[in-house]
């Protein structure tokens, strides 16, 4: 074996498979190359002498009936083409309604727009995006963005067909938020040690917190800027800034963040803008 | 005949033998459809010939008989060329050196050897991509073309045979 490893026809086979592969990259990537174009010209006279030995099996057509035929075809291939590009569009869009058509349901009074990540703030490391949709779709600024999973970020600037979204991951975010376990209250807000991990921190908490690690954390809606119980995200751990001497809980969100493609903008919901009195 | 004529008359047979195959898998409607596919004639040729024959002649006939399959696919040089190649070089050196070419080894050498290269065929033009009817295709058509390919390497195995007794009475 250690014989036929270092022997002449392994460096043949081996230099062989080398050109192979390299014909397969070059036939695949160029158009109308010359190999292709040499193989399929050596083996078009034969294809031609079994088609033509073939052809007795096949309803001979005069030339007249073949162009018309051919036109006829030509025409419906026209059609079936943009239909099938309008399909594909449908469908794309419909699969990226179905993840929020469960919202939509348990949230009636939301609007939502459907929007995708257009390109990413390569700058910026608390992950914000710009999204495909602007203030021609009724987005402004301030709004609400919804992955599938939890919020996502806020709207920081808007043109008429882009806008851009920044994240819970940043320190720009400020959002009422509530512990639904313990009722404890606090600010969600980003921290440059955390977001690197697609974390993000419940800020302000009371020094008597009962907040636990697996808590869900959501929206408290009492300024009217974010809509009440948008799940923000889940507890992973608790800590204790000595520097502000401070509480607060790191929390995941559910989506991540850095990948996050499809979002849903909530342009207006039953209470915006209003700011809750406290029970 | 001498050696060296016996060799070439061999080496021709093959080529005539591809050739032939070729020329039935691709002319239509002469090959009946069963189940939804037909058989890949220079991959039969290609594993029989290449259990007869040594190393190098193995893998150029693998090559010559990929090449052929992929002009038939897809108008270019790819993954029949290049799988065809190592499977035939590898066949080449297992049948003089480890196993022997009786005809139960060589049915149990080409179902595993079709079935892997169809997979990988698979593998590459739908798995990979995520088309959406890959699956339909695999149970509709290439099952039964992963079958039809291996029943049809017998008679071109008792050929090959053939031509292995007659051209090359000391191999």
């Amino acid at each position: 074996m250690k014989e036929f490893l270092s022997s002449p026809k392994i460096k043949i086979f081996l230099s062989v498979l080398l050109v192979l592969i390299m014909l397969s990259v070059f036939t695949h990537n160029v158009e109308n190359n010359v190999v292709s174009t040499t193989f399929n010209t050596l083996t078009y006279g034969l294809s031609k002498v079994t088609a033509a030995a073939s052809q007795d099996q096949s309803e001979e057509k005069s030339y007249s009936e073949l162009k018309s035929e051919n036109e006829l075809l030509n025409k419906a291939n026209r059609e079936l083409r943009a239909r099938l590009i309008d399909y594909y569009d449908v469908k794309e869009e419909n699969t990226r309604l179905w993840k929020f058509y469960g919202l939509k349901k348990e949230h009636e009074d939301f609007s939502l727009i459907p929007a995708r990540a257009l390109r990413r703030d390569s700058d910026d490391e608390f992950g914000s995006f710009t999204i495909d949709k602007g203030t021609a779709s009724g987005i402004s600024v301030g709004n609400p963005v919804l992955g599938e999973n939890s919020l996502v970020g806020w709207i920081s600037e808007a043109d008429a067909y882009t806008a851009k979204v920044v994240t819970v991951l940043s320190p720009q975010t400020s959002i009422g938020a509530i512990d639904k376990a313990t009722g404890d209250t606090g600010i969600i807000t980003g921290s440059a040690k955390f977001a690197e991990n697609n974390r993000t921190t419940f800020t302000k908490l009371n020094s008597e917190h009962k907040v636990k690690e697996g808590d869900i954390i959501t929206s408290a809606g009492t300024a009217g800027i974010y809509p009440k119980d948008i799940v923000l995200g889940e507890v992973i751990e608790i800590g204790y800034d000595t520097y502000d001497t401070s509480h607060y809980a790191v929390i995941e969100p559910y989506d991540k963040i850095d990948k996050i493609v499809d979002v849903a903008v909530i342009t207006s919901y039953q209470g915006m803008g209003e700011i809750l009195s406290k029970e | 005949m001498s050696d060296r004529a016996n060799s070439f008359f061999r080496y021709l047979a093959y080529v005539i033998e591809i050739i032939v195959a070729f020329a039935l898998s691709t002319t239509p409607h002469l090959l009946p459809e069963i189940f939804g596919a037909k058989p890949v004639l220079p991959v039969c040729v290609a594993l029989t010939a290449a259990i007869f024959e040594r190393e190098i002649p193995a893998m150029l006939i693998g090559m010559t008989a990929g090449i052929l399959t992929d002009i038939s696919y897809t108008n270019s040089i790819g993954l029949f060329t290049i799988t065809l190649t190592v499977v035939c070089f590898i066949v080449g050196y297992a049948a003089n050196n480890l196993i022997m070419a009786t005809f139960l080894n060589f049915l149990l050498y080409a179902a595993v050897t079709i079935g892997a290269l169809f997979m990988l065929y698979y593998l590459v033009r739908f798995i990979i991509p995520g088309l959406d009817d890959g699956w339909l295709y695999f149970t509709r058509h290439l099952i039964s073309r992963m079958v039809l390919t291996w029943i049809c390497t017998i008679p071109f195995y008792f050929l090959n045979r053939l031509i292995q007794k007659r051209l090359n009475p000391e191999g």
